[in-house]
């Protein structure tokens, strides 16, 4: 399969990222190493907590996203060049262990960077959970290579 | 306990000091970013970048991490009435994160706000900058916190 460049990626295409499951195990050894409050490291803790039981830090759960977004880069040979930030998340809902979420990226604007060889696709990511609620959504923008000119490409 | 009254809106926090290792640096691109130019230091070299790269994820869970020791040095553990984040907003990558880099945090808190619909509880939102050893910022954002209000009466 060819790679995929900027000139491919049109408006209003949806990716489906797929899914994956969510452990207790995972949910734990992320947070001890990046996010170690008690609801997300301590089953019991985070039973008498607000949120009634083990929840995943928020920030494994943008990890989560995208590792399937980078798996999907891959899969589909995209010319991802990274991105320079984003411009919302929203957690809506808790995720807990056992859940398997599942993932969309839509694009919500292209254009060419006015100052370097590179395209800007805007996207939203959305994830729902096995009850299809929307656990997360991310806005912002994406950075992917631009098609190279071939020889005998008129100028 | 601290409640959504007690952050002073103006007020500014540094804290954190955090070693960026090549290890940790693939290790995170392995499990949840797997782009090459985090994870393959020659591809990397080949790369927009010149060189291996933190996922932006993972700068921002070591940001996490800084602000979780910073709250359990300050008072052992003082209870936050927090309810956890809806989210953040405005997040910009400014520069790449690199192995050997020692990143900190600056936070400043930019309002408490009760809220309309709940009278028990309220929404902190507070600016975020990451910086590297040169003091260049490498990231920045505007996070929120959900707190309960000090119980009255």
């Amino acid at each position: 399969m060819r790679m995929k460049y900027f000139e491919d990626i049109e408006v209003g295409e949806v990716w489906d990222l797929g899914q994956r499951a969510v452990e207790a195990a995972e949910i734990i050894e992320f947070a001890s190493q990046y996010d170690p409050q008690p609801f997300h490291t301590d089953a019991a803790a985070a039973e008498a907590s607000f949120f009634g039981g083990l929840i995943a830090s928020g920030w494994h759960t943008c990890a989560i996203v995208m590792e399937l977004l980078a798996n999907y880069i891959k899969a589909e040979k995209l010319a991802s060049l990274g991105a320079p930030g984003m411009d919302s998340c929203r957690w809506l809902v808790p995720v807990r262990p056992g859940d398997v979420l599942h993932g969309r990226t839509t694009i919500l604007a292209a254009r060419p960077s006015a100052s370097k060889p590179m395209g800007l696709i805007t996207v939203r990511t959305e994830v729902f959970n096995q009850d299809q609620a929307k656990v997360v959504q991310l806005e912002g923008v994406a950075m992917y290579g631009r098609r190279p000119m071939v020889a005998g490409d008129s100028a | 306990m601290m409640y959504l009254e007690d952050f002073v809106v103006g007020a500014e926090r540094e804290f954190g000091h955090y070693e960026v290792t090549e290890e940790e640096v693939i290790a995170f691109g392995n499990r949840y970013d797997n782009q090459p130019f985090h994870i393959d230091k020659e591809a990397a070299k080949d790369s927009i970048y010149g060189g291996l790269i933190a996922s932006g994820w993972h700068t921002c869970a070591m940001f996490m991490r800084m602000a979780c020791d910073a709250q359990n040095d300050e008072g052992g553990g003082e209870r936050m009435a927090s309810l956890g984040s809806p989210g953040f907003d405005d997040l910009k990558w400014l520069l790449p994160v690199r192995p050997g880099d020692i990143l900190s945090v600056r936070t400043r808190i930019l309002s408490a706000t009760p809220s309309r619909s709940k009278q028990d509880r309220g929404t902190m939102r507070i600016q975020i900058w990451v910086s590297n050893q040169k003091n260049e910022i490498v990231l920045e954002m505007t996070s929120m916190g959900r707190y309960l209000r000090r119980p009255t009466g």
